[in-house]
C-alpha cells in the first residue's frame, strides 16, 4: 500500500503523465477523429486499420486515453494528499524556535548586534514585524538550559498563510472538473429535435414538449446572417406552460433542461417552385427543333415528333406564365390547350450520380433542379429536367417538347429548426471546479507566503545574565517560496529599520 | 481620422521603440531604454484610439477576423511589456518584444488577412466574446514575453544577466498562466455551453488551449517542486509560447473544427 501511495504521489510521474496526455492531444488534433473506416483507408492505407483498432481515431474516448485521466487523477490526489498534511500542520502549529546555524544557511539572512537588552530588543523586533503585517509567534528558550549560551527569544513572523495552500485548491478544482466530466458522461443526455413551424415534438426523457411557433432567420442589409430565432412554446401536460424565443448564445432552460438553437434547415418536401412557361409557335418550334435535330442526333427525335405537330399548331405563342407549384401538385396553364403542369420531383443540388441516376449532393440549395412534366388531356407532352441556374441546359423530351419553354426561376421552402435539448448534471461542477481553480491560482501566485525568524540572544555568550550587557544578538532570516526578490526587499526593510533604532 | 491612420501611426512609434531598444542594446544609454519605453506607451495609446474606432465603426468587439484579432495582440504584448518593464526593468528585454509587436502588426495588415469589419455571425454575437477573446490574448502577451527573456536567458552569458531573465519569465509566466487560464478555458468554456450547448467538445481549438495550459503547468510544477530552474525552465516556457502560437496561428489555417470564425 505505501509503495503504490509512493508512486502516485511523485511529482515525477506528473510530470511523465502530463507529457503523455499532451503527446495524445496533439494526435488527437493531427489525426482526423470519429471519421469512417474507409475514409482512414484512404489516408493512411494499411496503417488505417490498426490506428481505428487502438482508438486513435477516437482518442479522446479512448479507454487508454481515459486510464491515463484516471491514473492523473490519482496522482492528482495522492501528490495533494501527502502534502496537506505538513501544510496544515506548518499553518496551525509552526515550529516557532529557530536554529542560529540553520538561518545562517538560508539565502536571505542577516545578523545585527542591537544596543538594547534582550526584552526591549524582542520587542522591537515584534512591532518591526507586525507594521509590516506580519503575524507574530515568540518562544523563549529560557536560560538555565546548561549547555547553550544565555537565554534566547525566537520571533517567528509570517504573512499570506492562504497561500501556501493555492495549489492544493487548484488541484481541487481539476478533481472537482474531473468528476464533472464523468457525471456529464454518465448522466449527460442531448437529444436533435428537428421541427418544422407548427410543429410539435417531445423533449425525450423531459416530461415537457416543445412547439415551434415560428422560426426566423434575420439578415444584416449587406447580407450575412444576423440571427436564427426559434420562437417556442413549452407544453406541458397538454397546456402552453411558457413561450420564448431560442436564439444561438440564448438558450431556453426549463426544468433542467437546456435548449439550444443548433442549426436549421430547408424542409425541401415542402418547397414551391416558380416556373416560367412559355408556348412557343408550332413554326419557331420546328425550326428549333430542327436545328437541335441537326445539332446532335437524339433519342426522342422520332419523325412522329414532326407528324404530330400540326394538331398544336393553331394558336398564337401564348403570353409566358408563372407558375407556384409544390412537388407533386397539378396546375393548370391557363393556355388554349389545357395543358396541366406538374412538378414530378425537385433536388436542391443536382448531380448525376452512379448510372447516372439524379442524386442530391447536399440538402444545400446549390444546384436546384425540377422535374416537370406537361400534359395535355391527361397525356404527358412534354417533359424534363429544369436548372434554376443553367437554364441553358434544359432539354425537354416528349411529343411537343418543342412547343414549350420552360425556366425555373425562383424556389422557396419553409425552414426547419434544429435545438438541441441537452441536460447535463455535471455542469454546476464545472463551475465550481472553474471558481477553485481561478482561487487557488489567485492564492498561490499572489499571496505568497513570507516567513522571517529571527533568534534574539544576549551579546556576549555564555554566563552572561539575560540582558546584562545591555546589548542583543540577532540572527534572522527569510524564507519565501515564491515572490523571494519580494521578501528580500522587505526583509532588508525591515532589519534596516531594526539597526537604526536605538 | 480613421482607424487606418491611428494604426499606421502606432506603427510607426512601435517601429520607433524598437530602434531606439536596439540603441540602448548597442550604445548601452539609459536614455535610450527609457526614450524606447516611452515611444511604446505613445504607441500603445494611438493603437487603442485604433481599436476603439474599429469597434465603433464595426459594431462589435475589435477581434473576429484575423486582422482584429492580430492588432490586438499586438496591442496586448506591447501592454504586456509596458507593464513588465515598469515593475521588472528589463530594457534589454525591449527591442525583441517591439520586433514581435511590429511583425504582428506587419502580418496583421498584409493582403492576406481579410481587413473588411464584416458583420458579426449569430454564434459570436455575445458579451462572452470580449471575455474569452481578450482575457486570452493578454496572457498569450504575457507568455510572448517570458518566450523572449528565456531565449535571452538561454543566450546570455553573464550570470546575473540569466538570473534576471530567469526570474521576469517566471514573473511572466505566474501572470500570464492565471490569465490564460481565465480567459481561454474558463471563459471559453461558459461560453461553449451558452452557445454552442456542451461545455468542452475537443475542438482542436480547445485541444490546443488545454495542450498550451498543460505546458507551462509543466513549467510551474517543475521549477516550483522539481527546483528546475534556468535552462530547462527556459525551454519549456519556449515551447509553451510556440503551442499558444499554434493555438492561437496554425489551428485555423492547419486544422479544421469549431473556432474556425477567423
Amino acid at each position: 500500500m505505501k509503495k503504490i501511495i509512493h508512486f502516485f504521489s511523485a511529482v515525477k510521474l506528473a510530470i511523465v503523465l502530463i507529457i503523455l496526455l499532451v503527446a495524445a492531444s496533439i494526435m488527437g488534433t493531427l489525426i482526423p477523429q470519429g471519421r469512417d473506416m474507409a475514409e482512414y483507408a484512404a489516408r493512411y492505407g494499411r496503417l488505417g486499420e490498426p490506428l481505428v483498432r487502438l482508438q486513435f481515431t477516437n482518442i479522446f474516448r479512448s479507454v487508454w486515453f481515459l486510464g491515463l485521466m484516471a491514473v492523473f487523477e490519482l496522482n492528482i490526489i495522492a501528490c495533494t494528499l501527502t502534502r496537506l498534511g505538513a501544510k496544515v500542520q506548518r499553518a496551525r502549529k509552526p515550529k516557532i524556535e529557530s536554529d542560529p546555524k540553520d538561518l545562517a544557511s538560508f539565502k536571505i539572512k542577516d545578523r545585527l548586534r542591537m544596543s538594547a537588552g534582550l526584552d526591549a530588543a524582542k520587542e522591537r523586533a515584534v512591532e518591526a514585524l507586525k507594521e509590516a503585517h506580519y503575524r507574530v509567534r515568540t518562544a523563549e528558550e529560557k536560560a538555565g538550559n546548561e549547555n547553550k549560551s544565555g537565554g534566547r527569544f525566537n520571533v517567528f513572523g509570517r504573512k499570506r498563510i492562504d497561500g501556501i495552500f493555492g495549489s492544493d485548491i487548484v488541484h481541487l478544482g481539476l478533481l472537482v472538473i474531473i468528476a464533472g466530466g464523468i457525471l456529464t458522461g454518465i448522466g449527460g443526455f442531448r437529444a436533435e429535435l428537428i421541427l418544422n413551424p407548427g410543429e410539435t415534438k417531445d423533449v425525450p426523457r423531459a416530461g415537457f414538449s416543445v412547439r415551434l411557433e415560428r422560426f426566423d432567420t434575420e439578415m444584416y442589409p449587406g447580407g450575412g446572417v444576423k440571427d436564427w430565432k426559434s420562437t417556442v412554446t413549452i407544453v406541458e401536460n397538454g397546456r402552453d406552460a411558457r413561450k420564448q424565443v431560442i436564439e444561438v448564445n440564448h438558450p431556453l432552460v426549463h426544468k433542467g433542461f437546456s435548449l439550444y438553437q443548433m442549426a436549421y434547415g430547408m424542409n425541401w418536401d415542402a418547397a414551391t417552385l416558380t416556373l416560367r412557361i412559355a408556348r412557343k409557335a408550332a413554326a419557331e418550334g420546328a425550326a428549333e427543333k430542327s436545328g437541335e435535330a441537326s445539332a446532335g442526333p437524339k433519342k426522342e427525335m422520332k419523325p412522329e415528333t414532326e407528324t404530330r405537330r400540326p394538331a398544336a399548331a393553331q394558336p398564337a405563342p401564348d403570353e409566358p406564365r408563372i407558375i407556384k407549384a409544390k412537388v407533386g401538385e397539378v396546375m393548370p396553364l391557363g393556355d388554349a390547350d389545357g395543358t396541366e403542369i406538374l412538378v414530378r420531383s425537385f433536388i436542391p443540388d443536382f448531380v448525376l450520380g452512379e448510372n447516372n441516376v439524379p442524386e442530391s449532393r447536399s440538402l444545400e440549395a446549390n444546384n436546384p433542379a425540377a422535374y416537370v412534366e406537361g400534359r395535355r388531356g391527361g397525356k404527358k407532352v412534354v417533359e424534363g429536367w429544369v436548372f434554376a441556374a443553367y437554364p441553358e441546359v434544359t432539354r425537354l423530351k416528349g411529343d411537343a417538347a418543342a412547343e414549350y419553354a420552360i425556366e425555373f426561376r425562383d424556389l422557396d421552402a419553409p425552414q426547419y429548426s434544429v435545438l438541441q435539448a441537452a441536460k447535463d448534471p455535471g455542469v454546476p461542477l464545472i463551475w465550481l471546479g472553474c471558481l477553485l481553480i481561478m482561487a487557488g491560482l489567485i492564492l498561490a501566485f499572489y499571496r505568497p507566503t513570507w516567513e522571517i525568524r529571527m533568534v534574539l540572544e544576549a551579546a556576549g555568550g555564555a554566563g552572561r545574565e539575560l540582558g546584562a550587557s545591555g546589548k542583543t544578538e540577532i540572527t534572522a532570516g527569510g524564507v519565501a517560496a515564491k515572490s523571494r526578490d519580494g521578501l528580500e526587499a522587505e526583509f532588508a526593510r525591515i532589519i534596516a529599520g531594526l539597526r537604526s533604532s536605538k | 481620422m480613421t482607424e487606418a491612420t491611428f494604426f499606421t501611426a502606432a506603427f510607426v512609434l512601435y517601429v520607433v521603440s524598437a530602434l531606439c531598444y536596439l540603441a540602448f542594446q548597442f550604445g548601452r544609454k539609459a536614455g535610450a531604454a527609457t526614450a524606447g519605453l516611452a515611444a511604446a506607451g505613445a504607441g500603445l495609446i494611438v493603437h487603442a484610439v485604433a481599436l476603439v474606432l474599429r469597434t465603433i465603426q464595426s459594431g462589435h468587439a475589435p477581434f473576429t477576423n484575423m486582422y482584429e484579432s492580430m492588432s490586438f495582440l499586438a496591442w496586448a504584448v506591447v501592454l504586456a511589456l509596458v507593464i513588465i518593464e515598469a515593475k521588472f526593468k528589463v530594457p534589454r528585454a525591449g527591442s525583441y518584444v517591439m520586433l514581435i509587436a511590429i511583425a504582428v502588426m506587419a502580418l496583421a495588415s498584409s493582403p492576406l488577412m481579410p481587413k473588411e469589419a464584416a458583420p458579426l455571425v449569430p454564434a459570436l454575437q455575445s458579451y462572452w466574446l470580449w471575455l474569452h477573446v481578450s482575457v486570452t490574448l493578454l496572457g498569450e502577451a504575457f507568455f510572448a514575453i517570458a518566450f523572449v527573456t528565456s531565449i535571452m536567458y538561454l543566450r546570455a552569458k553573464d550570470p546575473e544577466k540569466r538570473d534576471k531573465m530567469d526570474s521576469v519569465s517566471y514573473r511572466c509566466v505566474s501572470i500570464g498562466f492565471p490569465l490564460f487560464t481565465l480567459g481561454g478555458l474558463v471563459f471559453g468554456m461558459v461560453w461553449a455551453e451558452k452557445a454552442w450547448g456542451t461545455y468542452w467538445s475537443w475542438d482542436p481549438k480547445e485541444v490546443w488551449s488545454l495542450i498550451t495550459w498543460f505546458v507551462f503547468a509543466l513549467y510551474l510544477h517543475t521549477r516550483i517542486v522539481m527546483g528546475w530552474k534556468g535552462k530547462r525552465s527556459a525551454i519549456i516556457a519556449i515551447l509553451g509560447f510556440l503551442a499558444a502560437l499554434f493555438t492561437f496561428f496554425g489551428v485555423n489555417y492547419l486544422l479544421a473544427g469549431l473556432h474556425s470564425y477567423v
